[in-house]
């Protein structure tokens, strides 16, 4: 017996998928699987940024002027998101859409908000990264950690937080899920981002398959995300380009790249698929990822080293 | 019905609150020396909502989260820096006394003895609607209210709504021309239940499904938008038919997942409601319409839908524009007219917080300029009490006259 819940939000679907063992189950299965999909649909109120309403339209239009209150939940985000910015060399950004404008903005960076790049990595073959002429990069924003605040830090700054807000909300969604004592379902937000929680009897995962290779993954207890370029494109002067940006350049991502990364947050799957993206379009090597996960990145002309994906 | 021509229509009308509205709801809010200790009772769905918002409210702070439900009171807490955490709001009213104010949010049937007590202490109140599942509990929290020398404001958030007072101010400066019928709805797929880990706590947790302590979805989300429509009337229906039934969820629950409900007014209008679990289509919305033109309101967005013999307003000009189907409706925008000359009227398409967020900025300014509430205790329980028959016309399948001393002031 299967049980398929969904939901819209955050311009896409999500879609759960339970296993009652009868009727009665079924009752408590759909209360716990509503209680998840309306934490999604929670996320969406709180962090779209097509929502005029949300918390990050409220930091778009006022944390440039003036630090902006959070709540516990979002500074939390948002201080995972700074860190994954810090480790990926600012592969990953959530103010990447305007990052790419400039030097004007950047003369007007606070002091003491820089990180240097050059100073701040820490690879052992000292060979993965080959940036562009700046050898410094801006942080995005900064949080105050006593008074729990966001500021940005350029004029024209302003947040997308586009397939995180979709982990994060997978995140979140298992959880209810768990606090409900359900072990066994598959979550996925638009397909490019997936939670499977248990294994379906008889077999070692969900059955997992990705669209750029073809392979296919059995996902027990962890997350899945996959990002790639081609997933939303725009059309300029008759060429496609891909909707992932490089922060340092404002270059789009070349179409065909793609990057998945499992572990056990949602959250941090897409962080890294959306950098390891970057980077490889960089020509550049992956960092050492968080302990857990694992990446591959694919495209028929660039293999990079990365830790195999599979558990 | 009055019929102001284009030139009082513009002193007092749509004209008048496209500018006079903006500076009040654009401005940040006020913000005290001291910034409001306010307690959290209810850490439930909506009390986690509650607390999302005043987050970013710099002029209060959540000093304590309370609810006797430990899993609920920790994940409200986890959500608040320095909060102290209770299991019972007469514990944290003892224990901080420091405490200014409390913001209820816990089921309807338990309002009664918080709000009570929180007043007794002299705590200003902001309490969810409706404010109560009977008559009786209606009154006490009202009387309670009256003689506490602090400010209550009632959870009805329309009041609130930048949207909504816009369109209150158009529909009263007679713009619809004659009234002539409402249309109010609330429909959502879901079950409406909340997963409890006992029989036990699964019963307290969906105390909603209960006829016995709710009042329905008629009572616990349809006196939202009556009240909207009280408001904007100035008038409290008459009398009420309905009818319910269990049209999707078949899992032993007795409570009906759909409604339909007809409320009289003493001029014959008549507002036709509906509810359901079983569909989500139009979402949650209220409709007047006029000989002259329909508003339609959706919470954080509303429009106007003109006829086409109907006269053209000087600020048309300006207007933004959505189409549905065969109608097209113009966008109510706050400061339309100032947006449209920077260029911005997009922009003001939409609420820029949500409707709860206006409705606790509003207590918390209330309280710091000791200015009136937006939803006065009186007002909350005439709403409710409304809903209360509401429920009860849907129950007895008869039509429930209102009586108007119902609603007097004690």
């Amino acid at each position: 017996m299967i049980l398929r819940l969904a939901a819209a939000a955050m311009g896409t679907r999500f879609e759960l998928v339970l296993a009652p063992r009868d009727a009665r189950d079924e009752v408590r299965l759909r209360a716990a699987g509503e209680a998840a999909l309306e934490r999604v649909e929670e996320c969406d109120r709180r962090y779209s940024l097509f929502r005029s309403d949300s918390l990050v339209s409220l930091v778009n239009r006022e944390a440039c002027a003036r630090e902006v209150r959070l709540d516990e939940e979002a500074y939390a985000l948002f201080e995972v998101c700074l860190d994954a910015w810090r480790a990926s060399d600012g592969a990953f950004d959530l103010t990447a859409g305007v990052r790419c404008q400039a030097p004007a903005a950047q003369t007007q960076q606070e002091p003491g908000t820089e990180l240097d790049l050059a100073s701040d990595r820490d690879d052992a073959d000292g060979a993965w990264l080959r940036f562009g002429p700046p050898s410094r990069c801006l942080a995005p924003y900064r949080l105050d950690p006593e008074r729990r605040t966001i500021r940005l830090l350029a004029p024209d700054a302003s947040l997308d937080l586009g397939g995180v807000a979709k982990g994060f909300a997978l995140d979140q969604a298992a959880a209810i899920l768990r606090e409900n004592g359900l072990g066994l379902a598959l979550f996925h937000g638009g397909t490019s981002s997936v939670v499977a929680l248990g294994a379906p009897p008889g077999s070692k995962g969900w059955s997992v398959r990705l669209a750029a290779t073809g392979e296919r993954l059995e996902l027990c207890d962890a997350a899945l995300s996959v990002s790639a370029p081609h997933g939303r494109t725009l059309e300029r002067d008759g060429r496609s380009l891909g909707h992932i940006v490089d922060p340092a350049c404002g270059a789009s991502a070349p179409l065909g790249l793609s990057a998945a990364v499992s572990g056990p947050s949602a959250t941090l799957c897409e962080v890294w698929s959306t950098a390891l993206v970057v980077l490889a379009a960089r020509g550049a090597h992956a960092p050492g990822l968080p302990t857990g996960y694992a990446a591959r990145v694919s495209r028929a002309s660039l293999s990079l080293p990365s830790p195999a994906l599979a558990p | 019905m009055n019929r102001p021509d284009r030139r009082e229509f513009l002193q007092t009308g749509a004209g008048g609150f496209a500018f006079a509205l903006a500076p009040e709801w654009l401005a940040p809010p006020p913000r005290a020396s001291e910034p409001l200790a306010i307690g959290l009772v209810g850490a439930g769905r909506q009390g986690r909502a509650i607390l999302g918002e005043l987050a970013t409210l710099e002029a209060c702070r959540v000093a304590a989260v309370c609810d006797s439900d430990g899993s609920r009171l920790e994940s409200g807490a986890r959500r608040v820096q320095g909060a102290q955490s209770f299991a019972s709001h007469r514990e944290m009213l003892e224990k901080l006394p420091a405490l200014q104010a409390v913001v209820v949010a816990t089921p309807t049937h338990l309002h009664r003895a918080i709000v009570e007590d929180a007043l007794a202490a002299k705590k200003h109140v902001f309490c969810e609607a409706p404010l109560a599942s009977t008559v009786e509990d209606c009154k006490a929290i009202a009387r309670a209210a009256r003689g506490a020398g602090t400010l209550f404001q009632a959870g009805y958030q329309a009041r609130s709504n930048p949207i909504y007072q816009l369109a209150r101010s158009f529909v009263r400066s007679g713009v619809l021309k004659d009234l002539a019928l409402l249309r109010a709805q609330n429909h959502k797929k879901t079950s409406w239940r909340t997963p409890g880990s006992t029989p036990e706590r699964d019963k307290e947790l969906n105390w909603h499904l209960d006829s016995a302590l709710s009042l329905g979805l008629e009572g616990e989300l349809g006196t939202h938008q009556l009240d909207a429509v009280h408001w904007f009337l100035g008038r409290y229906p008459v009398s009420v038919r309905g009818t319910g039934s269990i049209r999707c969820f078949q899992d032993g629950r007795a409570m009906p997942d759909t409604v339909a409900l007809e409320f009289a007014f003493q001029d014959g209008v008549r507002l036709l409601y509906s509810a359901t679990l079983a569909n989500s289509y139009e979402g949650r919305f209220e409709l007047f319409a006029g000989s002259n033109a329909a508003v339609k309101l959706a919470w954080t967005a509303g429009w106007m839908f003109k006829e086409a013999d109907a006269p053209t307003q000087g600020w048309e000009v300006y207007a933004n524009r959505q189409h549905f189907h065969n109608d097209e409706g113009i966008t109510l925008i706050a400061d339309a007219t100032k947006l449209a000359a920077q260029g911005k009227l997009k922009e003001g398409v939409g609420l820029p917080h949500t409707p709860l967020y206006y409705a606790l900025e509003d207590f918390v300014r209330s309280v710091a300029e000791s200015k009136p509430v937006a939803c006065s205790a009186a007002d909350g329980a005439r709403t409710t009490i409304v809903g209360i028959l509401a429920h009860q016309a849907i129950a007895q399948k008869s039509e429930v006259a209102i009586d108007p001393a119902l609603l007097e002031d004690e």
